[in-house]
């Protein structure tokens, strides 16, 4: 049993109410809306919608996009008098740099430098970089959800052990990309976002940042704010905007959260309703409610009113209002909102009041029907006992692959023979298999994830569906980020496409393929450039229990304008080239048969990937343990990503043969995905043909490979058969 | 707000309520916007010919949902110049083929 809190021990937030705690208190206190008429992007008077902006000043770096220095702020703030930096990074982010993008797109500025930081991940590493932290920097994109299912992935983190404190929230800046996609979608509010109001007429998209330091301690540490007793995702697998009708969805999160929280609904004296002040959602969030509580609510607000709606901050941004509920003993106003809508039947507060809270549950649900919700608790409840986790391995139950080769069969097949996989296939040729009716508006990262996700289920034995989805992807969806924003700026920013806006977001093939497996448990989408697919199997390991069936997947596409300004190493691969795998698994501490279990996750130590980059257990007994090494070499790292293998190599002494796998596959972000499913293939036939070794073939009788990243992280899965009998890693 | 007048597509429709290669304006806009329709919606197994111009858009074996609704505002607003920027708006003019050509026809200025 374990006896440890999560404690919130910093707090940093920035948004349209202010820098800061007292700013933020003070407005909780005394109401006024952030929203409010503003032309940000210089667009037609008729498509002037209310925004609520960041109005107090911040420093900002040159070339720098808006959310880097928004997040940036807000984790300065979270960590000030602090000296050891964080041991994780977890933070919930849509756009990322687009921002900027949008804008050097729109004038067509084709020099890859000044993408640096458009990749949504680049926001993570940004603040790791700038508070030190070399440990995981986890990037989620689960749309307007991504801020509090970070908080729950940061949690079961520091309860699973991985680290000891981790810095978690979630940052977007205001954008057109955002700002045209909503309105083309008709969900913006003309008047301002009237949350629960029986007038409302939709959203009002806002912007900040809002970052958590989270501590495990048996007691609060000095200056705790909250506590974090719980949390819980889960996906309608109903539709890819609207809600389930019935908020079965939201209903689940906050089940998922309550019960992991170890307490009861009507223990909660606060909800932080999601509200976005949209018809459906108001309405599909109330329902959940009336169902989890029939007729005895607690207090209810949506502070969207008041904030706007900042998409993959707002999680962020409602925990740290929640947690201020908490410690303040205030409960913040439904601003906004006029004449309450009857047929809700909710509390709803409508001016602030002051009294004890001493639970409060925050909700976020988004695009992808991905929903969550964060049980907060007051420092002085007695720390919660639990049963003691352990991160999960992943024990492999069907596979998939697609590369510029075709499919997993025709892959691995040329794979054994030495022969490249690289090359795109036609968007035709990805969704052979699937409907013409499913995939008629879905361009190529969705068609590959849910080609991939069909063909590792069939592989399975196509009985069990999964719960969770856990999806990686460097990119997102490539085709539909550039033809929305072609439209855009082709018609003077006049036309856009609501399609195309909703496929874009990164999480909509995860959405997608819940949809088709009726996946109802997590829908998790993780994001960052080479190493995506590597952070969705943490996360994966990190979210699942024993026996869950889960469904691990990771795709990039090749764009051919776009990943040659956002891809360095992709943009200099003389074979252009996409792809990526799936893997069917039952979540396991205990394996039988093939497995796969993440190892090593960090920033390269000084960029040298010597001594502590991986357990020393593993490379003590290296030789024994693996049969070979699969390592990834960026291209735009090579030099110092091949200095990090032969450092590593040295240190380990591994005398077995070196695969480098990008060579076969090509370079794209999410090919260690391909590699992983070529790993297991490999595994479950026994040896490593001597083509591929450059020697003779080698057994894999007993071991296992080891797929490792390079370049500015190092990471590792440990592939292996497990016999009954011989210990795991 | 503008009434929907489908009354007005009435004139020259086919006794079973399918589409015929029509002589009047309308006619010919309605055929013109099922073959949009079908292109822009990316729907490959359904012929012009199968389309009733007077069956409800939405839920029936088109498959068109809320999402392509609004992607056919776009798209009648940069082809028509016709606005329709709210869904109680949408509905009705949305309620079919008929009504659709009829709306545009009734407000286009291009």
């Amino acid at each position: 049993m374990s006896s440890e809190g999560i404690f919130i021990t910093g707090l940093g937030i920035i948004s349209p109410l202010g820098r800061g705690l007292p700013s933020t208190i003070h407005a909780l206190k005394n109401p006024v809306s952030g929203i409010h008429s503003a032309d940000l992007f210089n667009v037609a008077v008729d498509q002037i919608m209310p925004v609520a902006d960041v109005t107090v000043p911040f420093p900002t770096e040159p070339g720098v996009p808006r959310t880097h220095a928004l997040a940036l702020v807000a984790a300065r703030d979270a960590m000030e008098g602090r000296k050891a930096p964080p041991d994780a990074i977890v933070i919930g982010v849509t756009t990322g740099g687009m921002p900027k993008s949008e804008q050097l797109l729109g004038s067509k500025i084709v020099s890859p430098q000044e993408y640096v930081y458009h990749g949504a991940g680049t926001v993570a590493t940004y603040l790791a970089e700038h508070v030190s932290c070399t440990g995981p920097a986890f990037t989620l994109s689960t749309a307007c959800s991504s801020g509090t299912a970070a908080i729950k992935i940061a949690l079961e983190m520091l309860r699973r052990g991985k680290a000891k404190s981790v810095l978690v929230g979630g940052a977007d800046a205001l954008c057109r990309f955002t700002y045209f996609g909503f309105f083309s979608l008709q969900l913006i509010d003309p008047k301002g976002a009237r949350p629960l109001d029986r007038d409302r007429a939709g959203i009002s998209l806002g912007e900040g940042a809002a970052m958590l330091l989270l501590e495990s301690a048996p007691t609060p540490p000095q200056g705790s704010i909250a506590q974090i007793l719980g949390g819980g995702i889960s996906c309608d697998a109903y539709h890819p905007t609207a809600p389930h009708p019935k908020g079965e969805g939201a209903l689940k999160a906050m089940q998922d959260a309550i019960a992991d929280a170890g307490i009861r609904a009507v223990d909660i004296g606060y909800i932080n309703l999601h509200g976005t002040a949209t018809l459906d959602n108001d309405a599909s969030e109330a329902t959940a409610l009336r169902t989890l509580y029939l007729d005895r609510i607690p207090s209810v607000s949506s502070t969207k009113g008041m904030t706007g709606h900042s998409l993959g901050a707002a999680g962020a941004v409602e925990c740290a209002i929640s947690a201020l509920s908490v410690s303040e003993e205030l409960i913040p106003a439904n601003t906004g909102c006029v004449n309450p809508d009857a047929s809700l039947g909710l509390p709803v507060v409508l001016k602030p009041e002051s009294r004890p809270v001493k639970i409060a549950l925050s909700n976020s649900f988004g695009f992808g029907g991905n929903n969550a919700a964060v049980v907060i608790g007051s420092v002085d409840l007695p720390v919660p006992v639990r049963q003691r986790t352990c991160p999960m391995s992943l024990q492999v139950t069907g596979l998939a692959c697609l590369t510029g080769s075709g499919g997993t069969d025709d892959s691995f097949q040329k794979f054994s023979q030495g022969v490249h996989v690289t090359g795109v296939l036609s968007d035709e040729e990805v969704s052979k298999d699937l409907p013409q009716r499913q995939v008629r508006r879905l361009k190529r990262t969705s068609r590959m994830a849910l080609a991939l996700a069909t063909a590792a289920r069939k592989d399975a034995g196509g009985s069990d569906c999964p719960s969770s989805v856990f999806f990686g992807t460097g990119w997102g969806p490539l085709t539909e980020t550039y033809d929305f924003l072609t439209k855009l700026f082709g018609s003077d920013m006049k036309f856009s496409s609501p399609t195309d806006f909703i496929n874009s977001v990164h999480n909509a093939p995860a959405g997608q393929v819940a949809m088709e497996l009726k996946a109802h448990g997590a829908n998790i989408t993780a994001t960052g450039g080479d190493y995506s697919f590597e952070q969705a199997l943490f996360i994966a390991s990190l979210l699942t229990s024993e026996k869950d069936n889960l469904l691990l997947l990771g795709a990039d596409e090749m764009h051919p304008e776009l990943s040659l300004l956002f891809d360095p190493s992709s943009a200099g691969d003389t074979t252009p080239s996409d792809g990526g795998g799936a893997i069917m698994a039952v979540a396991t501490d205990s394996p039988e048969g093939p497995a796969i279990t993440p190892v090593a996750y960090r920033m390269a130590p000084g960029n040298t990937g010597s001594a502590p980059m991986i357990d020393p257990g593993i490379i003590k007994d290296i030789d024994r343990r693996y049969g070979a090494l699969f390592v990834g070499i960026p291209l735009a790292y090579e030099v110092a990503a091949r200095a990090q293998v032969k450092s590593f190599l040295t240190y380990s002494k591994f005398s077995g043969p070196v695969v480098d796998y990008r060579k076969y596959t090509g370079q794209y972000a999410t090919s260690a995905a391909v590699a992983t499913v070529l790993a297991v293939k490999a595994i479950k036939r026994g040896s490593l043909p001597a083509i591929l070794t450059g020697k003779q073939e080698v057994s894999l009788s007993g071991k296992g490979i080891l797929v490792m990243g390079f370049g500015p992280y190092c990471t590792a899965i440990d592939v292996r058969n497990h016999n009954r009998g011989v210990h795991a890693p | 707000m503008e009434e929907v007048r489908p009354e007005k597509a009435s004139i020259g429709k086919s006794s079973n309520g399918k589409a015929s290669i029509g002589s009047s304006p309308i006619e010919k806009l309605i055929d013109e916007l099922k073959k949009k329709v079908l292109d822009i919606l990316n729907i490959q197994d359904v012929s012009l010919s199968d389309i009733d111009s007077n069956a409800p858009m939405v839920g029936n074996e088109l498959g068109i949902d809320s999402i392509d609704i609004l992607e056919l505002v776009t798209v009648i607003e940069q082809d028509y110049g016709v606005r329709i920027d709210n869904k109680e708006l949408g509905r009705k003019v949305f309620a079919s083929f008929t009504s659709l050509a009829q709306y545009i026809a009734d407000h286009r200025t291009s």
